[in-house]
């Protein structure tokens, strides 16, 4: 009985062993930074002497002063992931469901100029979306922008960099979800008389709802606190959040602000997160499911 | 694969309605192919500037085509020592995250404990933060402490948030994975550590392969949390962020380029690997969702 | 296999979770202590840190002076401005004094040269730099807190016999204890000839025609004292007010639409492209920007422009400053001088170049932007400084403008 229990001690203890290292680290590296950060907001003082004051006023001052890049972070984002999973969801469907064997030279190249450094891919659109570029000389002949119209320095050119910089975090979700799904499914839908629409609708797409989850989820996050697009590609009106962030850390040196617009950034993001997973459902993103087999 | 319909008699289509059906038929892989087009303008831009001959100190309009840059791409040895310290940076920081990762992909799939749930949340949580955050607040820990930012605290930074990304690929590897096969070897007489490493661990290896590959450009594409922590180290991409004000050379372009290739050829490389393990694999009873 | 031992197993498992609740609840209780013990040490971690850092609350002690000791050897490691020095200089340098020489492009913007380099030098660390190199007023931020070290003269004897008469009693050094001019510039205007012929003063900047079509330096200290000039202000004798009004009025520039965007160096690329028509720029950008399209040229604002240098220092903790020295007495050297002034056309601060020009580049002998003369620079001002309080409330409203 002694070395049954042994036994199953050290099977309890496992998984804690396992987890341990790897938990300690983001303990270490992500929670606690988060209370110093959280504490550096409530700071005063003018660089490099700040002290710890309960400085909420930090909170009031930072949100009055930069709603408008808050709120318009969060616009180019929102849009940025609407387009994304206009463009995504065909293009995973296209590859899940008529690759063939093609499926995974199409992931590739869909995956593939996620390998050139972030910046350089930016920074090509900027060259390709000049002023006196083709791109623009063809929408101004096209009639979509005035002729001394300009597709860079402005929301439009922002948006569209925040997009494509996100694609691949849109369709890979997706296309896991949709290759995940078994097709005899809508053939039964078929076989009862559904339409080709009908059956998409009822069949694979609720079923391909977790991988549209964490899609959007993985391209809104991070799209919200971007700041590259927004400097490379839009002007002085295109700043978002996190160009605000960058300035205060990185030039003005402005600690506590800076800390109190990041955290409430974070807030604000998790808050979103928890309502929308909520919403949309989240065992297979939090990975709820145990394995039922035994 | 097709339903079985009544037949009604056939009659005869125009031309005109045929092409439609066509369309209607193919149309979703043609938006896919424009899509993929689009994914692989910028791509297409950055190989045919690095065969670009700038006059001037920038590299902004085509010039001219030479192949005197590809001769010499590591001729700017800033941006050489920029790109090594990426590489070194990214290589450890796969081996530890993926290490780490594992680990707790594996305690988070077959085990139910205490704090579970919590963890979960912890996991997932690092991928719900702004990148500006995650290196805000890691700034804000080591300024605090008056810690000196440099190579170690971008390899902290950088496996900090690979590791969520690491966990959801094994993760989700794990999720498929047959336990008899384990269960069998258990039975056949072996313990839980030889089974691991003999059974388990080939088989997920993909899993670990593909999430080792994600923490790998995870790592070497990051910007944003190794500005705030690296002090002044500089990276591949930081390098790039500040000659992106004075003017990119040419070899950052070709370096670009050469990146691209590697990284496609890698992936060909593990995706005739992953083919030749599933069809080892297959003698696996079917799967059932 | 047979289900024999599969059912074995299910039986294990089912065993375990009966008589695992009466266990679980211990060992609940042991993992909830355990988690406060955890949550309690990472507190007391939190309190206790601070203590070196900027919550430490910094102390500046007295001002380091180097000791030069001759002959220079070893490694030399300098932080410069990108694009300031030609090809061959660094490696001449290395051939004549044996030093090893690694010459590094990193200061971008004073700001954040500055923000990256503080948590070293506050610890009396420069990351192994023995140089660095920022504008006038960054040079007196960093001297008065402690960051940099005053020089030993022994050493520069060229500096003290070539450097310029209007240089050498600058009012944030007026020794030259601690800086050595590397180069001088003008901030004033750069014109598209073919877009902007009639661009000639900061003021055009704000003409609708011109809509979309402008940009202006992220540099507060450059921009700001600019458009100040423009409205008839001096900015060394400027109010709090007076920089915060002018700032208003680029906010509103800005909302119209008339300023596309702020840049450091790279409006570069805006210019080569043709996306601008005219900007605030640096006197020596438009030579080398020339290169790419031909149109470009320096303008001299009509209300004058804005004169600055940038200036080598040692900083605290420098691992070669012997070298370091040797490096600013070599580039003081008229000879050397004349191949970096040829090739940044900004201004030299070394005398006698003119003279080196004469036999090596006679085209550049009367260059306006490298030797400008009194006339040339007749209404240009000393670039202003903030300090303190007021340098937090405009260098703020000033970000805010940069970040609508």
């Amino acid at each position: 009985m002694r070395d049954q229990r042994l036994v199953n001690l050290r099977r309890r203890l496992i998984p804690y062993f396992l987890l341990g290292p790897g938990i300690l680290w983001l303990i270490l590296f992500f929670v606690v930074p988060m209370y110093f950060m959280g504490r550096l907001s409530l700071d005063t003082g003018i660089f490099p002497e700040f002290r710890f004051n309960w400085q909420f006023s930090n909170y009031t001052d930072a949100l009055s002063a930069y709603d408008t890049q808050f709120f318009r972070a969060f616009r180019y984002s929102a849009i940025a992931t609407i387009i994304g999973l206009l463009i995504a969801y065909p293009l995973a469907y296209a590859i899940a469901f008529r690759g063939g064997k093609w499926k995974n030279a199409m992931l590739l190249a869909v995956i593939a100029p996620f390998f050139t450094t972030y910046l350089i891919r930016t920074l090509a659109w900027e060259t390709i979306l000049s002023d006196n570029g083709f791109v623009v000389n063809t929408l101004q002949s096209v009639g979509l922008i005035s002729e001394d119209g300009r597709v860079l320095a402005t929301s439009g050119a922002v948006i569209a960099g925040l997009t494509y910089n996100f694609l691949p975090f849109m369709i890979l979700p997706i296309y896991a979800s949709l290759e995940r799904l078994d097709t005899s499914l809508v053939e039964a839908a078929k076989d009862l008389y559904s339409s080709s629409r009908q059956a998409f609708l009822r069949v694979t797409l609720p079923l391909s709802m977790p991988g549209v989850v964490a899609g959007t989820l993985l391209t809104f996050i991070p799209a919200t606190g971007d700041y590259i697009n927004a400097q490379f590609l839009g002007g002085a009106q295109q700043a978002m959040i996190g160009n605000v962030i960058q300035s205060l850390y990185l030039k003005q040196t402005d600690y506590p602000a800076a800390a109190a617009i990041s955290f409430t950034l974070m807030a604000a993001m998790l808050l979103i997160v928890f309502i929308y997973i909520r919403i949309a459902g989240s065992e297979a993103l939090m990975g709820e499911e145990v394995e039922e087999r035994t | 694969m097709e339903a079985a319909t009544a037949t009604l008699p056939k009659r005869r289509e125009s031309a005109g309605s045929r092409a439609w059906k066509w369309f209607k038929h193919n149309a979703i892989v043609i938006y896919g192919g424009l899509a993929i087009a689009y994914m692989l303008v910028p791509i297409v831009l950055i190989v045919v500037f690095s065969f670009n001959d700038p006059a001037g100190k920038f590299n902004f309009t085509w010039q001219g085509f030479t192949l005197d840059h590809w001769a010499h791409p590591f001729e700017i040895s800033e941006l050489t020592d920029a790109l090594l310290l990426s590489l070194r940076l990214a290589l450890l920081a796969t081996v530890i995250s993926t290490a780490l990762g594992t680990m707790i992909a594996l305690a988070l799939v077959r085990y139910d404990f205490f704090g579970r749930r919590a963890s979960n949340y912890l996991i997932v949580v690092p991928t719900a933060t702004p990148e500006v955050v995650l290196g805000a607040s890691l700034l804000s820990m080591f300024l605090i402490y008056g810690l000196s930012l440099g190579f170690t605290t971008l390899l902290i930074a950088h496996v900090m948030f690979c590791i969520s990304f690491v966990v959801i690929v094994v993760r989700s590897r794990l999720i498929g994975f047959d336990r008899s096969l384990e269960e069998a070897a258990q039975d056949l007489g072996a313990d839980p550590f030889t089974t691991f490493r003999k059974i388990t661990l080939p088989l997920i290896w993909p899993g670990i392969i593909a999430g080792a590959m994600l923490a790998f450009a995870l790592s070497i594409d990051d910007f944003v949390v190794s500005n705030f922590t690296a002090g002044t180290e500089v990276t591949f991409p930081l390098y790039i962020f500040g000659a992106a004000q004075r003017g990119i050379p040419v070899q950052v372009y070709i370096i670009a380029t050469m990146l691209f290739s590697v990284t496609l050829l890698a992936m060909i490389f593990t995706v005739l690997q992953q083919r030749r393990a599933d069809k080892l694999a297959s003698v696996r009873p079917e799967q059932e969702v | 296999m047979e289900p024999r031992p599969l059912r074995k197993r299910a039986n294990r498992q089912q065993h375990d979770n009966e008589e695992g609740l009466e266990v679980r609840l211990t060992k609940r209780a042991k993992a909830l202590g355990l988690g406060v013990v955890a949550l309690g040490a990472a507190v007391a971690l939190a309190a206790c840190g601070g203590g070196n850092g900027i919550e430490g609350g910094g102390g500046s002690e007295a001002v380091q002076t180097v000791k030069y000791q001759p002959p220079p050897q070893g490694d030399l490691t300098i932080s410069n401005w990108p694009l300031y020095i030609d090809k061959n200089t660094v490696s001449n340098f290395d051939k004549a004094t044996g030093v090893n020489t690694k010459y590094i492009e990193d200061v971008n913007d004073n700001q954040e040269f500055f923000a990256k380099m503080q948590p070293l030098l506050s610890k009396g660390q420069s990351g192994g730099r023995s140089i660095i190199v920022v504008t006038d007023w960054m040079a007196e931020k960093m001297h008065d807190l402690g960051y940099v070290q005053d020089l030993d003269k022994a050493g520069i004897p060229n500096v003290e016999a070539n450097l310029r008469d209007n240089l050498q009693h600058p009012t944030f050094d007026p020794d030259r204890k601690y800086s050595v001019p590397w180069q001088s510039g003008m901030t004033g205007l750069i014109v598209n000839t073919k877009l902007a012929p009639n661009v000639h003063s900061i003021n055009d900047l704000f003409d609708p025609q011109y809509k979309g079509k402008v940009e202006m330096l992220t540099e507060l200290r450059d921009t700001v004292p600019l458009v100040m000039k423009a409205d008839g202000i001096d900015p060394n004798k400027a109010t709090e007010q007076q920089w915060l009004d002018t700032i208003d009025k680029l906010k509103s520039a800005v909302a119209s639409g008339q300023i596309r965007r702020f840049t450091g160096n790279d409006y570069t690329r805006d210019m080569a492209n043709g996306d601008v028509a005219a900007i605030i720029g640096w006197s020596g950008d438009a030579v080398q920007l020339q290169a790419d399209n031909p149109d470009i040229e320096f303008r001299m604002p009509t209300e004058g422009c804005i004169l600055w240098s940038d200036n080598m220092e040692i900083p605290v903790g420098a691992p070669n400053p012997t070298a370091a020295e040797a490096f600013m007495n070599y580039v003081y050297d008229p000879k050397n001088q004349a191949t970096i002034a040829a090739y940044n056309s900004y201004v030299t601060p070394v005398d006698g170049v003119q003279e080196v020009f004469k036999t090596t580049n006679p085209d550049l002998v009367n260059d306006p932007l490298i030797f400008p003369t009194d006339q040339f620079t007749a209404k240009c001002s000393n670039q202003p400084n903030l300090t303190g309080q007021e340098e937090q409330t405009v260098t703020r409203a000033f970000e805010g403008v940069l970040n609508s």
